[in-house]
């Protein structure tokens, strides 16, 4: 019978109970969806790299590794597999701007694929095993014959197999693509065998296998031990330095771990602060819902129904909403993971995976189990409030608390005010908890607004940046790590292009990038804190904001480049913004006068691309539209992120807004029906609600504003290890989350303002108070 | 000269196929600054009575006329501004605003009333001047029921309208209550209205209408009306 009670209370309240499931719902999905967001970044990715033997670290050597040089490798203690390996960007024949990064994995026991369709990998094959996404994107069928060129070497093939693999999961030339474009840029794998014919094609065994041993430029391990350890134990196996890179440095492993990072950031800030809206709204309504129960309350006790039937009963709707809403949320959650975290969902466009899952974090659970018993909990003490006392005491119809003056109340300038603004002013202040909701509910939305809208700004801005003021080249020209620097700089010249040069170096031990640049003819610019180009002075470096925490101005630092023991010291002079990389940037002038020696590996020009001449300096060509295009996919990204947080904010307000309008409209109901009866219009007395509306929504405002700057700075702050973002935000982010923050308080107010016509003046005072 | 005239006037409830006669062809004439009683038992239709003469309900059917005005066919704001301007009401339960002063209560009509009094000198007239800045909840029945005399008549109506307006207080306080009301109404030359089911009360009025079952049983005009403190309770 109770369990009736329950259902028909149900809808009595329907307005309460449905705010209340709505925002458990949302809170419950939020708080879910994006933690299992970046759960199932790690789950997905760990199978994966486990499933491809994804190495754990790279070495790296421009001349090649000899079979010797690996073999000494492989029988460090802790090294558990170890394979010679080639990774290099192949132009596809026939096509105009399309690579391959074509990979052999000589020994195939480290960094290999997982097989999508057609025939399993085979070391001494003559085929081709191909992306299958740049298959699908490009029509590129099984048994379809490819050519590769590179430099003058021309590879053929048909395509036997469509692969996935690890070492390419995001799959971009280079890292300053931010997101695939498998239009333009694939990977695919060879047998050795095949590279061997390739390479040696026309040559006797001897210089085969010489030219082989300068084709494997990397050796790739499997192995649990310190990066410190195996750099110290590679150095005396092969008794010399080797530029070692750690998969954290490793583009892809580096970047899905960066998603899973910027994801738990997000994940501890908006969900948290939905899951806390929602139970702040639980506890204000089911306070309200049991104050005005009391006389049903009051029924039961004198029935004689037992206090503990009676707490059983009423804690039994926290325990309902807390059910319902969980279950509803779960759902939420898994759509919202879904709709990121799947082949055809946002990430699906960032990492090419065989396999998509759903994972929720452990602590996740206890959490959401918490939050029903957190509900209950609600209820439960909402209730006990009411039955303290006799039958009689709870019989007694609901009494509001006595009225006393404030501070504000007994100034003239109170005196003076209108009716109107009087009676809204106390209404306030005798309702603390309905205001504290209504502006956390509004600060709420505001932050969400600025937040999610400002994020795109700041991207967007980002981008602005670097199409205008950092990237000013028509065409970026990629050169032969190998390449004579005197020919590379030649080369820069005739295309009258700037150059730079990028190559490992280990700053305290950690491996960062050394960026010589050469930018006379201002085609491209290094740009500081303030987003202001930099005439880079030949008097010191400049320090990437990530590591500005290493060295003040006028401080020395020491470096030393991979492979070599020499080591060099310059003093800062600056800070710059960097894109991408964790970098030290100096001017050519200055490496020269330090006697660092360096190789362009890069030439920006104003030339078009299909202008310029093959050479075997140059192993690719990209044009800075197309560069762009990337970065453009990465901002839709956002904007879909984008808009399920303005959704999210005005369901949020309005839920939130309306919930408290009604419980206020309720709550005055009696003095709303003395107004009309008095003679206040309709129109009038709709108003008074709306002003109150108004005031908190302009003091919610003010308050989110800064609040939503804020916690954009923090998540700004806690994504610094990836990007250097300087936080922007346009007049239309401001003028838009003003104004979506005041529409949907207005709405709110406006639905709430209606019901007035309908107060029945005969029967709303006919009752006592 | 009469200041209200109801001329056939029903008050038809639809429930479903069911349809309740609050008040089934109502005539009367009510004459300008006489104290009123209308009598009955509940659910007679007094209050029903009481509704559409406040302005606070339209007939289904039948006229009626205000001042010379017929207020039977206006619209939702029309008669919001006839109740502004033309009538003045007291309740049983008071309903002052709780989160108003004393002195707010009786204010407030000011801002929609075109012909408003002295707020302040009407709080004087009902005895609650030292009481100015206090909240409904700090004052007695008794004294909440004053300040709402003091609010209807503030806004200087022509009617002043009372539904059992002694209802929730005491003898004593109900006497002193009812002689404040027919003084100030005297004193202003308003035409007083109650609504009761107490027979002590239609003691004091110069007309009384009883009312049973939706119709007027009675119009009875009483030339030497007791006076309050001559009524026995």
């Amino acid at each position: 019978m109770l369990f009736k009670k329950l259902l028909r209370t149900a809808g009595l309240y329907k307005a309460q109970f449905i705010s209340m499931l709505i925002m458990i719902t949302l809170g419950v999905g939020v708080f879910l969806g994006f933690n299992m967001e970046w759960r199932t970044i790690e789950v997905d990715t760990a199978q994966f790299f486990s499933d491809t033997n994804y190495a754990d670290y790279r070495l790296y050597s421009k001349d090649g590794f000899t079979r010797e040089e690996l073999d000494a490798v492989a029988v460090i203690d802790g090294i558990d597999a170890a394979t010679r390996y080639l990774s290099v960007n192949l132009d596809v024949e026939g096509e105009t701007n399309k690579a391959l990064a074509v990979d052999v994995s000589e020994d195939y026991n480290v960094s290999t694929f997982v097989l999508m369709q057609g025939q399993a990998y085979d070391p001494e094959g003559n085929g081709i095993w191909l992306s299958d996404k740049y298959a699908a994107v490009n029509g590129v069928s099984i048994g379809d014959t490819l050519s590769l060129s590179y430099q003058n070497l021309t590879i053929s093939g048909e395509v036997v197999g469509l692969i996935k693999s690890g070492e390419h999961m995001i799959c971009v030339a280079d890292s300053n693509q931010l997101m695939p474009d498998y239009t333009a840029f694939g990977y695919a794998y060879l047998s050795p065998a095949k590279l061997k014919a390739a390479v040696g094609e026309g040559l006797p065994d001897e210089m085969q296998e010489l030219a082989l041993d300068k084709a494997f430029t990397q050796i790739n391990l499997i192995s649990q031990l310190e990066k410190k350890e195996l750099e110290e134990a590679v150095s005396k196996a092969l008794g010399k330095t080797i530029m070692l890179v750690s998969k954290d440095d490793h583009v892809v492993y580096k970047e899905a771990m960066g998603e899973a990072e910027e994801g738990k950031a997000m994940g501890s800030v908006l969900p948290v602060l939905f899951l806390a809206i929602a139970i702040l709204t639980m506890v204000t309504t089911m306070h309200r819902v049991a104050a005005k129960e009391k006389t049903q309350i009051g029924t039961l006790k004198a029935l004689g129904f037992k206090n503990r039937r009676i707490l059983l009963h009423y804690s039994s709707y926290g325990l309902f909403i807390g059910l319902v809403g969980t279950a509803l949320g779960t759902g939420l959650g898994f759509w919202l993971c879904k709709l990121v975290m799947s082949e055809d969902g946002m990430m699906g466009t960032y990492f090419d995976m065989p396999d998509w899952s759903a994972a929720v974090p452990a602590f996740c659970y206890p959490v959401l189990a918490g939050t029903v018993g957190l509900l209950t909990l609600i209820s439960f003490l909402s209730v006990r409030q009411q039955l303290k006392g006799t039958a009689a005491d709870a019989l007694r119809p609901y009494t509001p608390k006595k009225m006393k003056k404030s501070l504000l109340e007994r100034t003239k300038l109170f005196d003076r005010t209108r009716f109107g603004t009087k009676w809204n002013l106390r209404d306030l202040s005798r309702h603390k908890s309905r205001l504290a909701m209504t502006l956390v509910g509004i600060i709420g939305c505001m932050v969400l607004l600025v937040g999610g809208l400002g994020m795109r700004d700041t991207m967007a801005g980002f981008l602005d940046l670097l199409n205008n003021e950092i990237s000013t080249y028509t065409t970026k020209v990629n050169l032969n790590e190998a390449a004579d620097p005197a020919e590379a700089k030649a080369l820069a010249t005739e295309l009258d292009g700037d150059w730079e040069s990028l190559s490992g170096i280990s700053l305290d031990g950690d491996t960062v990038t050394l960026d010589v640049i050469h930018n006379d003819r201002g085609l491209f610019h290094v740009i500081d804190e303030d987003n202001q180009r930099i005439n880079l002075s030949d008097e010191g470096v400049y320090l990437c904001l990530r590591l500005a925490d290493r060295a003040k101005i006028g401080d020395s630092i020491s470096f030393s480049p991979y492979g070599s023991d020499q080591s060099y010291t310059a003093t800062v002079v600056g800070y710059n913004r960097s894109i991408m990389t964790e970098s030290i940037t100096m001017s050519d002038a200055l490496a020269d006068r330090l006697g660092i020696s360096y190789t362009p590996t890069a030439i920006y020009t104003n030339r078009d691309a299909a202008e310029i001449g093959k050479s075997d300096l140059i192993t690719g060509r990209q044009d800075q539209a197309q560069l762009m295009e990337s970065f453009n996919s990465f901002v839709q990204i956002m904007d879909a992120m984008v808009i399920i947080l303005v959704i999210a904010a005005v369901i949020l307000g309005i839920v939130v807004l309306y919930n408290l309008g009604v419980m206020s409209y309720v709550e005055r109901y009696r003095e709303l029906a003395t107004l009309k009866v008095l003679g206040f219009r309709d129109k009038a007395i709709g108003r008074l609600l709306i002003s109150q509306n108004i005031w908190l929504t302009v003091v919610g405002v003010l308050v989110g504003l800064p609040a939503g700057v804020g916690v954009l700075q923090w998540l700004l702050d806690a994504l610094a290890g990836e990007y250097e973002l300087k936080l922007m935000l346009g007049p239309l982010t401001y003028a838009v989350s003003v104004l979506l923050t005041f529409g949907t308080s207005l709405l709110v107010g406006w639905m709430v303002s209606r019901k007035n016509k309908k107060i029945d003046m005969v029967e709303a005072l006919k009752v006592a108070e | 000269m009469s200041i209200v005239q109801f001329e056939n006037v029903s008050r038809i409830y639809q429930s479903g196929d069911h349809a309740l006669r609050a008040l089934d062809k109502v005539s009367f004439t009510l004459d300008e600054g006489k104290f009123v009683v209308i009598l009955g038992p509940s659910g007679a239709g007094k209050s029903t009575l009481l509704n559409l003469l406040g302005g606070l309900d339209s007939p289904s059917e039948g006229k009626i006329t205000v001042g010379g005005r017929d207020i039977s066919q206006l619209s939702d704001n029309e008669l919001a501004d006839y109740r502004a301007a033309t009538v003045g009401f007291v309740f049983q339960f008071y309903n002052l605003i709780p989160t108003l002063t004393v002195y707010e209560n009786v204010k407030l009509v000011s801002e929609i009333s075109p012909n408003a009094l002295d707020a302040r000198e009407m709080i004087d007239k009902v005895g609650l001047l030292d009481h100015l800045n206090n909240f409904p909840s700090e004052l007695s029945g008794g004294e909440q029921q004053r300040i709402s005399i003091a609010r209807a008549l503030c806004k200087n109506p022509k009617i002043l309208l009372c539904d059992e307006p002694t209802g929730a207080l005491d003898s004593e306080t109900g006497v002193m209550v009812l002689k404040l009301l027919l003084e100030m109404a005297r004193n202003y030359g308003k035409t007083i209205v109650v609504v009761t089911h107490n027979q002590n009360i239609a003691k004091m009025a110069d007309v009384v209408i009883r009312v049973k079952s939706g119709k007027i049983r009675s119009v009875e005009k009483q030339p030497n009306p007791l006076r309050a403190e001559e009524v026995e309770w």
